[in-house]
């Protein structure tokens, strides 16, 4: 082990650690951590690729800190996003702070009361957690959390990335303030991330106060060598065709096959195991994603360690995480995957240890016949894996949208810390909720039109000395453990076509009455809703998109969706795309050109009219929200809208109105949209909170205006 | 209302008093000095001591506003009970002090009320050691009187005990601190007292350390105060008064079943109390009013307690009974709480009215500043204002110059805040006037 500035500064027992782990040397990350996390002052975030020792980065420093400065109690909290990715740790972790004599412990919902209660009773070292348990510890011992949590000396929080942008990333952040408050003092926090596509945001996240102050360690990313390749299929066959073909790539060595849904995984899972069985070889493809039970995903997971049996593991996101899974010879794409974050921590998943990155999509798709619907002469799917693979070559990265209000999370955080502190005044939730605490932007009206409502749902009631007490439909919340997460446990809405039930989907953004539908196969047309029942009403239509299933992707950047008209504005085929995809690929621009794309972003289509404004979907839902609000009936159909019973002429007209008239105030646009449900506790919030709530959420406006303006400009030039 | 006595106040009873009420809490020495009103309240408290040293039970629930005084009238009962020769053991409900749980939370409750275990010559608490230490020589006493031995005198003494509930092993244990106390075995001394306080945790400690098949825990805690009342009596002290503070706290569960445990075990203890199934055992539960009477999460939530504490329906207005079980605190009138103000004015200058830090003028001056700050209802809660009056008199005192006149309408009359959610010092000068909209006064 060859010694560095770092090393030096390491415990004599890590040191000792590290030589027994046969390193040659500290990694560029974990010497450059050190420094900063001896300190034990500030913040601090680890950004890296997967496998890159980000875990040892940070614990090198913090174990040796630990031994320099001993103490009673939990010293340090880890957060992490996934009971696997906890259990994983946890294994890692002994080794190493095993070495040096500090306990680790875990804390998740599949952890055994005994092991929870040694550390109650014992409280010292590491604690492994997931925010859904450390919410839980906040309601359900609440007084003995300022004693657990007393003496630590760090917070660390694994997979940054993955709470970015999203609900739970805020409650993440509102029980990160809450530890404070209970500590009376700033812990330092040291985040750990996927490569980042924006800095500030991920500092912004880990230190909302003072965003300036966290220090980024971006590790050399290295330079890493891709073998790429993309199989289009048509046809009925499509899938067998596929499913064949990764029966003969993958066979023999240990793989990760991404696919973009639960009921994806399920079907190519169930087509290998039969190809397998028929033709009489040991089935080497598992199924993993969250609906599984435990133990079925571990056993894949372990089967993925284990060296000597090859194993292809069919997953949802699940496994985009950082679980260690051992080497990986290579990934494969089904369909495009939902962002350039996630296709990057895929590829990640490959080509650790020198080796290439090796990366196969498959991509279905139809003939793109002239009947087919716009999009699908477009090739859409194929052009976003295109647009999204070149971006992701250039280091391009979403940014994770913003979510200001997040008035769901916020009500369930007033609950937690009435419950946590049995009973607290509106003034000081303020204090330790909204006034400079995660919901800053939270003004004190809306926090207490917010009360207002809940008081008035019987979630709270108030005592004679004005304190704020769970009321009893609150307790009944509180009692729950599902109260502890702030997603959703998938409810769905059941579709109903005149009385007779259709099955259910479950609702994501915004679903315009009107809009159109597809499911179970037909076409459908929104005709109205119950949100507390939980009901769709349908009718026959003729267009539409089928729904998202539950995990479905999140929202495509405005980045992607201009990259995509660039790949369909350039000529020549790729070299990485198979015969099939750069023949599709070719027609595809053809159809562009001839449809005169780069200036025209309104196309006729039977009778109604699409509109193209290579915008993101934020953007998108932006515009549809104003144009039904002008009396349009319109639905998202991928990048387009459609705009139904709608001549070109018309459209452009209507457009022109928008853009001159202006799109409204978000607030305006917000309250013409029928289900604004969308976080788990929406339903619980009043009419005016979930439409300034939705607006602070769904809606883009800037982003919409400046989408409008290009398609505007891009004609008249 | 009689002047006060221009009796001199001993310095560490003046530092003692103010410290307490300026912290807000009661003080522990001298409330004669500064006690107003509330005569009729207790008088029917001394009713119920007596009651208890005759051997009968009592219990009563002290209901009043926040900061109305239930702390203060408790202490003033306890300190009644305690000249009347009875222990008295007291302790706050808190969320982790329950008197019905099965997380420890009950068996925390009794340890804190054996802990304040109180007698007349250790009104502080601690007295527990004491008070086995006075069975044990009223023991040897008697065997010396009548010429028997000292184990056969206990003997007779715990044969009371082991026919209750549990009581057997209670003897158990006297009887291993009688054997400690015989053969100079101190462990097995403060092994037992560490018994009677509920402070094993575990039954296997407990047979290792004293041969006992049971300890004090969640379940078992009622019992255990009946055999502890039935102990005092049997060490030569007339019985036992517990006092319950902050029963608020089983109003503000957040958890209906445990609250509904809770109640259930109130209600045990009521039903014993009214038909007199205890001996020298007597309860006082102090709440606020929604601590009763609320029907969603208080006691008359449940409807046996609502039937049995449901006040005299002829008591109303000015009539009053004070025979029932629930005592409800009048409020002090501006009049009294007038001279509670002198009473603290006096307390303050050691009893010299040479010393007083402001006249009489002074006084009325800070409560027409309270009223304009707080409302009409100021003198309802007494607690806040005179602690803002403690502080008054503090910067007089330090600042001989200074006019009261200005001081009087710059006193703070701040509620208390929760320490635990007010922002931390960082982030609280950062950005500390930026606020429009005002939740002080929110309500729902």
């Amino acid at each position: 082990m060859s010694t560095s500035p770092g090393y030096e500064r390491l415990h004599p027992r890590v040191q000792r650690w590290c030589f027994a782990q046969g390193w040659r040397a500290l990694r560029d990350v974990q010497e450059r951590a050190v420094g900063p996390i001896l300190a034990a002052k500030g913040d601090l975030i680890l950004a890296a690729a997967t496998a890159a020792g980000k875990t040892e980065a940070a614990f090198l420093p913090i174990t040796t800190h630990l031994l320099n400065e001993p103490a009673e109690g939990l010293r340090v909290l880890c957060v992490s996003p996934l009971k696997a990715l906890i259990n994983d740790q946890h294994r890692r972790l002994e080794e190493l702070c095993g070495a040096a004599g500090i306990d680790v412990h875990r804390w998740h919902g599949d952890v055994g009361e005994s092991a929870k209660c040694e550390v109650l009773e014992q409280p010292r070292g590491v604690l492994l957690i997931t925010p859904e348990s450390l919410e839980a510890l906040f309601v359900l011992r609440g007084t003995r959390v300022p004693e657990l949590f007393g003496s630590l000396a760090y917070v660390v929080v694994d997979e940054l990335h993955a709470f970015l942008g999203t609900d739970r990333g805020r409650q993440l952040q509102s029980l990160l303030h809450r530890l404070e408050l209970v500590a009376r003092r700033r812990l330092p926090r040291v985040g750990l991330s996927a490569t980042l596509g924006d800095r500030s945001l991920a500092a912004g996240f880990l230190r909302p106060e003072e965003p300036s102050r966290v220090e980024v360690i971006e590790g050399d990313a290295g330079e890493q060598r891709l073998k790429l390749r993309l199989y289009a299929r048509d046809g009925p066959d499509a899938e067998r065709s596929i499913a064949e073909h990764l029966l003969d790539e993958l066979r023999g060595a240990d793989h990760l096959v991404f696919a973009n849904s639960r009921r994806e995984v399920e079907l190519f899972a169930a087509h290998l195991r039969g190809m397998c069985e028929a033709r009489r070889v040991p089935n080497e493809f598992f199924p993993h994603h969250g609906s599984l039970s435990r133990s079925l995903r571990e056993e894949a997971e372990s089967a993925l360690r284990d060296d000597s049996a090859p194993r292809t593991v069919i997953c949802t996101s699940t496994l985009e995480l950082g679980i260690d899974l051992g080497q990986v010879t290579s990934v494969a794409q089904l369909g495009a995957p939902p962002s350039v974050a996630s296709l990057r921590q895929r590829l990640g998943r490959s080509g650790r240890r020198g080796g290439p990155a090796i990366l196969r999509f498959y991509l279905r798709l139809r003939e793109p016949a002239g009947e087919a619907p716009l999009q699908d002469r477009l090739c859409e799917e194929l052009v976003a894996s295109a647009a999204m693979v070149e971006l992701l070559l250039e280091g391009w990265c979403e940014s994770p949208a913003e979510n200001a209000l997040a008035l769901s999370t916020l009500l369930q955080q007033v609950l937690s810390v009435v419950a946590q502190h049995s009973g607290a005044t509106a003034d000081e939730l303020y204090g330790a909720l909204c006034h400079r605490g995660p919901f800053a932007a939270v003004d004190a009206s809306t926090f207490a039109a917010l009360l207002r409502a809940m008081g008035e749902r019987d979630l709270l009631v108030q005592e004679s000395s004005g304190a704020l007490l769970p009321g009893l439909a609150g307790e009944r919340l509180i009692d729950d453990y599902h109260f502890f997460a702030v997603f959703d446990t998938p409810e769905e809405y059941r579709v109903l076509h005149g009385g007779r039930e259709l099955g259910s989907v479950p609702l994501h953004g915004a679903v315009v009455i009107g809009s159109g539908l597809i499911f179970g196969g037909s076409y459908w047309r929104v005709t109205g809703a119950d949100e507390a029942r939980r009901e769709l009403f349908v009718t026959e239509g003729q267009a539409g998109d089928p729904p998202l299933f539950s995990g479905g992707r999140g929202e495509v950047a405005g980045g992607v969706r201009q990259r995509m008209r660039g790949v369909l504005e350039e000529d020549g085929p790729r070299d990485w795309l198979d015969a099939s995809a750069n023949r599709l690929l070719g027609e595809a621009r053809r159809v562009y050109r001839e449809l005169e794309l780069d200036r025209r972003a309104v196309v006729g289509d039977g009778g109604d009219a699409l509109f193209l404004p290579w915008a993101g979907d934020r953007a998108l839902r932006t515009l549809a929200v104003a144009l039904g609000a002008r009396g349009a009936r319109v639905s998202q159909e991928g990048m387009a809208l459609r705009v139904e019973r709608s001549q070109e002429a018309e459209l452009w007209a209507l457009l022109g109105d928008l853009e001159s008239d202006g799109l409204g105030e978000p607030h305006e646009l917000a309250a013409t949209v029928a289900l604004r449900r969308q976080a788990k506790y929406d339903e619980l919030l009043d009419e005016e909170l979930s439409i300034r709530d939705y607006a602070s959420r769904a809606l883009d406006v800037p982003g919409a205006l400046r989408a409008l303006r290009a398609a505007l400009e891009g004609a008249s030039s | 209302m009689p002047d006060p006595q221009p009796t001199p106040i001993r310095p560490r009873t003046r530092d003692a008093i103010l410290q307490s009420l300026r912290a807000g809490v009661v003080p522990k020495r001298g409330l004669e000095h500064i006690q107003v009103g509330r005569a009729r309240e207790v008088e029917a408290l001394v009713g119920d001591v007596e009651r208890i040293a005759d051997g009968g039970a009592a219990l009563r629930f002290v209901i009043g506003e926040y900061g109305s005084g239930k702390t203060f009238f408790l202490h003033l009962v306890r300190s009644i009970a305690l000249e009347r020769r009875l222990v008295t053991a007291h302790a706050d409900l808190t969320p982790d002090r329950r008197l019905q749980a099965s997380g420890g939370q009950a068996r925390a409750l009794y340890s804190q009320l054996m802990r304040n275990l109180a007698t007349r010559s250790k009104p502080d608490g601690g007295a527990l050691p004491g008070l086995v230490e006075r069975f044990i020589t009223g023991a040897l006493k008697e065997a010396d009187e009548r010429g028997i031995s000292p184990g056969e005198a206990i003997e007779e003494r715990l044969a009371k005990l082991s026919e209750m509930v549990g009581g057997y092993d209670f003897a158990q244990v006297i009887d291993a601190y009688w054997r400690g106390h015989d053969t100079g075995n101190e462990e097995l001394k403060s092994d037992a007292v560490r018994w009677l306080r509920g402070e094993y945790g575990t039954k296997t400690e407990a047979r290792l350390a004293l041969g006992v098949r049971v300890i004090v825990d969640d379940g078992t805690v009622y019992e255990h105060l009946k055999l502890m009342a039935c102990f005092c009596r049997l060490a030569g002290y007339e019985g036992l008064l517990v006092g319950v503070d902050e029963m608020v706290n089983l109003y503000k569960l957040a958890n209906g079943r445990a609250r509904k445990a809770n109640y259930e075990r109130l209600l045990a203890i009521l039903n014993d109390s009214l038909q007199g199934q205890t001996e020298g055992l007597g309860f006082l539960f102090a709440g606020t009013p929604e601590f009763l009477t609320d029907t969603r999460r208080g006691l008359f939530s449940y409807p046996a307690l609502e039937s049995r504490l449901g006040e005299n329906t002829f008591a109303h207005g000015d009539l009053v009974d004070f025979s029932g079980p629930v005592l409800r605190l009048a409020n002090l009138t501006p009049e009294e709480l007038f001279v509670l103000l002198r009473n603290v004015r006096h307390v303050h200058a050691g009893g010299d009215e040479e010393l007083y830090a402001l006249p009489d003028e002074g006084l009325e001056a800070f409560m027409e500043h309270c009223n304009e700050v707080i409302g009409a209802a100021y003198f309802r809660t007494p607690r806040s204002t005179v602690r803002s009056f403690v502080n008054l008199l503090a910067v007089l005192e330090q600042n001989p110059g200074a006019d009261w006149r200005a001081l009087v309408s710059e006193t703070d009359l701040a509620e208390e805040r929760n320490p635990d959610l007010a922002p931390l010092e960082e982030d609280a000068q950062e950005g500390a006037e930026d606020e429009g909209d005002d939740l002080t006064s929110f309500s729902l």
